[in-house]
């Protein structure tokens, strides 16, 4: 929880007056729920890199992340008068998103093309390839790093539902696996082993990269 | 502890994510099993960071609050239409009841009827409402627009 706050911390670029001092974020979510829109900026701010990161990661698609992202939010404001501050409010956001993110892979997964990893790599509409951008690296080297990402991004794909989530959110979300455990409602110790098979089948399939 | 309960602790612990407890420690200095564990964890994880994080667009904040008063104007649409549902039966029945009396000539009875300015539009009408959707769909369309533009960002700013 810490590194998640104090990571979204330091993106925030203008808290606003009077909200960031000491309150969590159940108490800030308290005040959207009666009606204060500064606190719910507050949060939208302090949570959206992580929101479009995480399902950038789960959909692979940068343009569909963002909407995800802003739908999560969505979802946060319509049902703010529900909310209780018994649940974290970190918890209960994740719940959120890893519910959509769940729904919109299995929405598309009839439409996606067999290996729907490559969506925007390289771009069909551009051409572009997205480490490109780094002029130190010479064409082979870059085409051996493409690969390599790839194949990174193929993998976690390839990882069962569970076990592609709560890598994202151990490895990409630093969240640890307590919360894991509390997003997808598992036991501790099942989360542990659900993470420790994750890295174990990631390790044997990327074991030429690594 | 035994190595299969040290081994699921290694994902946090390669992570940094939790403080590593003394007798974690010793097992893994003394169990070279484990340690090989810990490191294979940990490179595998250093492999991973190549996937980089991807920076919210510029028009993330702007479109959000575009849905968010989407939302807003479909609820009051909604709400407007069911209290105006009635209230136009209202208004409609004592036109008809005017209506009648001036068919029948008995003017004396009427009152004086201005007539209704329906296209008068203010804001929080059901008309005005509607035409705000309207405009909302066509910033939705601005905003498909920009989507073109920004994938071909993302592109370039995602390594
Ligand atoms: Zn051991």
């Amino acid at each position: 929880m810490t590194s998640i706050a104090s990571q979204a911390q330091a993106e925030t670029a203008t808290p606003l007056p009077g909200l960031a001092e000491g309150l969590t974020d159940a108490e800030v979510m308290l005040r959207v729920k009666v009606g204060d829109e500064s606190a719910f900026e507050y949060l939208v701010q302090k949570y959206r890199r992580a929101m479009v990161n995480f399902m950038y990661r789960m959909s692979h698609n940068a343009a569909v992340s963002e909407d995800l992202a802003q739908e999560v939010f969505l979802r946060v404001y319509r049902s703010r008068s529900s909310y209780e501050a018994s649940a974290k409010f970190t918890t209960w956001l994740y719940r959120v998103a890893t519910n959509l993110a769940m729904n919109h892979a299995r929405d598309t997964r009839q439409e996606r093309p067999e290996n729907m990893v490559s969506l925007d790599e390289p771009n069909t509409e551009t051409g572009t390839t997205m480490d490109v951008a780094d002029g130190s690296l010479t064409a082979e080297e870059a085409l051996v790093r493409r690969e390599r990402l790839a194949a990174i991004r193929n993998k976690v794909q390839a990882l069962p539902e569970r076990q592609r989530m709560a890598v994202i959110m151990h490895k990409y979300q630093q969240m640890d696996y307590r919360q894991i455990a509390d997003v997808l409602k598992l036991s501790e110790s099942a989360t542990k082993s659900l993470l420790f098979r994750a890295y174990e089948t990631l390790r044997q399939q990327l074991k030429d990269f690594i | 502890m035994k190595c299969n309960q040290i081994r699921e602790l290694l994902p946090d612990l390669a992570a940094g994510l939790n403080a590593v407890t003394p007798e974690t420690q010793e097992h893994i200095r003394a169990c070279p099993a484990c340690a090989g564990k810990l490191e294979d964890i940990r490179k595998t994880m250093a492999l991973l960071d190549e996937w980089q994080a991807l920076e919210p667009s510029p028009y993330f904040d702007v479109r959000l609050q575009a849905r968010l008063r989407e939302e807003a104007a479909q609820l009051r649409a909604g709400w407007l239409h069911r209290i105006r549902i009635p209230a136009l039966a209202l208004a409609l029945s004592m036109m008809i009841a005017v209506g009648v009396g001036l068919f029948r000539g008995d003017r004396s009875k009427v009152p004086p009827v201005r007539p209704v300015a329906l296209e008068k539009l203010e804001p929080g009408t059901a008309v005005g409402d509607l035409q705000a959707l309207d405009k909302n769909h066509e910033l939705y369309a601005d905003f498909d627009v920009l989507d073109d533009l920004e994938v071909q960002q993302d592109v370039t700013a995602n390594p």
